[in-house]
């Protein structure tokens, strides 16, 4: 195999994993997995672009008497997808398999280099127009918890534990020192393609909203472009939906304003929300039961 | 639901379990608390006829052999893949529930409303429809894309309109 990299590490990186390759191919007892799992290591977490060198010889391992190997390629396949998927943009048709979408820590990993955060972060925004709910999903939680992280809290609004789960050990330094992609990333990045989110099947309306209540909730800096995105979405409704699946979209745009009206951060936008949800039919008294306590409000400092 | 195979279990919503009473406007309240036992006995005691006539004894009986006490799905944080409300008012419950835990594993649940009437000729009617829904559901190759059509389906076949949302734990 011709070998390019850009530097001594991806040679050595190259070279080690040829060797592991040739040492798994002669053994014939349970270490070969154990080598195996070295070159999974090295391939999709050192170097991933060493995936297109090594993954016939990966795959040639299907062959292999044992089951267990057979299993450590069909584990190493999945990992690839996920990993190729990160590395090559621009196949937004394509349907990612749900469980190669399910980790947004992957996405972290690619985008692990600062440097290379805004470009991950645009190409990652890019599949929310993808056809998947899974692989839309996805994106929209990537990006709130992007959000989460990029942009400071405000007093009392704690991280949510997953969130602080799927990010990268150390992350919350980048919020200091890598002021562009907290510029970049914002909810009204995503805004635009909501409505291609939703144009497809009507429920796929709501998934988007429960984020952005939550978002606007805990990062209150966000809330007029919160806002926004729900009038946008409430104006453009899909004219594909079916009679009852606007009623749901309705009733969970309508439940997550509530939520967010029951911010105190919402104060400044209470005309707007009340408005929004007088055109979706809630009933004034409901909406007097979620005004937050205007004296709390003020009280808040700002 | 559990004869054809699915794991399934039950719950309210409300604060409290609420019986019919003599009148529309006297129920038998309990808290979540009371054991189903206790429910029969205190209606066995309260007025036999009456309760062994509007079938709510032989419901408490068929229940107490399920479970020993109604559970309230609030205090459940249990992951389910599906979840089923007969009554707008339960599915807005739920959704709200749903969305003021705090995410933690992101997985998706859907959570579909079918208005049914809270009789036992419409229980019993209801059962069925809803029944086959899950068994459509659990034959889709592909969930999450399919549901939306099979739904609709559903709603031309029934005659009835459905609530559907998703979730996530």
């Amino acid at each position: 195999t011709q070998e390019e990299g850009s530097g001594t590490d991806s040679m050595t990186t190259s070279e080690r994993v040829v060797d592991l390759l040739n040492q798994a191919a002669l053994i014939s007892n349970d270490s070969k997995i154990t080598i195996l799992k070295q070159v999974q290591e090295l391939i999709i977490n050192k170097d991933p672009t060493l995936l297109d060198n090594f993954l016939d010889e990966i795959i040639a391992f299907q062959a292999d008497k044992s089951i267990e190997v057979r299993k450590f390629v069909i584990g190493f396949i999945e990992e690839a997808v996920r990993t190729a998927w990160l590395l090559h943009p621009g196949a937004p048709g394509c349907n990612l398999p749900s469980h190669c979408v399910d980790s947004s820590a992957a996405c972290w990993a690619a985008g692990a280099s600062p440097d290379r955060l805004p470009l991950r972060l645009q190409e990652i925004i890019a599949f929310q127009a993808d056809k998947s709910i899974e692989v839309r999903k996805f994106v929209i939680g990537f990006i709130e918890e992007a959000c989460w992280l990029l942009h400071p809290g405000a007093p009392g609004c704690n991280l949510p534990s997953h969130c602080v789960d799927s990010l990268p050990t150390g992350c919350s330094s980048w919020e200091r020192s890598h002021p562009t992609p907290c510029a970049r990333l914002s909810p009204a990045k995503g805004k635009g393609s909501m409505e291609a989110s939703c144009a497809v099947p009507g429920l796929l309306a709501s998934p988007p909203g429960g984020p952005r209540a939550s978002l606007a909730r805990q990062r209150p800096m966000f809330m007029a472009e919160v806002i926004q995105a729900y009038e946008t979405l409430h104006a453009n409704l899909p004219p594909t939906l079916a009679k009852s699946q606007v009623s749901s979209v309705r009733k969970n745009l309508k439940l997550h304003l509530l939520s967010v009206l029951k911010h105190p951060s919402s104060f400044e936008f209470q005309a707007q929300i009340t408005t929004l949800l007088v055109d979706l039919g809630t009933q004034q008294a409901e909406i007097a039961r979620s005004m937050p306590n205007l004296k709390e409000a003020r009280k808040r400092p700002r | 639901f559990s004869k054809r195979g699915f794991i399934v279990r039950s719950f309210g919503t409300g604060t409290h379990v609420k019986l019919p009473g003599p009148a529309p406007d006297k129920p038998n309240v309990y808290d979540f608390k009371t054991t189903y036992d206790q429910m029969y006995n205190d209606l066995l005691r309260k007025d036999k006829e009456l309760y062994t006539q509007n079938g709510i004894l032989h419901m408490l009986d068929r229940n107490k052999r399920i479970k020993p006490r109604p559970e309230r799905f609030q205090n459940c944080k249990d992951v389910f893949d599906l979840i089923l409300t007969c009554e707008e008012r339960v599915y807005d419950q739920v959704v709200e529930d749903l969305n003021s835990r705090e995410q933690e594993t992101c997985q998706p649940v859907h959570v579909i409303n079918v208005d049914i009437q809270d009789n036992h000729e419409e229980a019993t009617l209801g059962a069925f429809l809803i029944c086959e829904l899950c068994q459509c559901i659990q034959h889709t190759e592909d969930m999450e894309n399919e549901i939306d059509e099979l739904l609709q389906e559903f709603e031309e076949k029934s005659g009835r309109t459905f609530l559907h949302t998703v979730c996530f734990y």
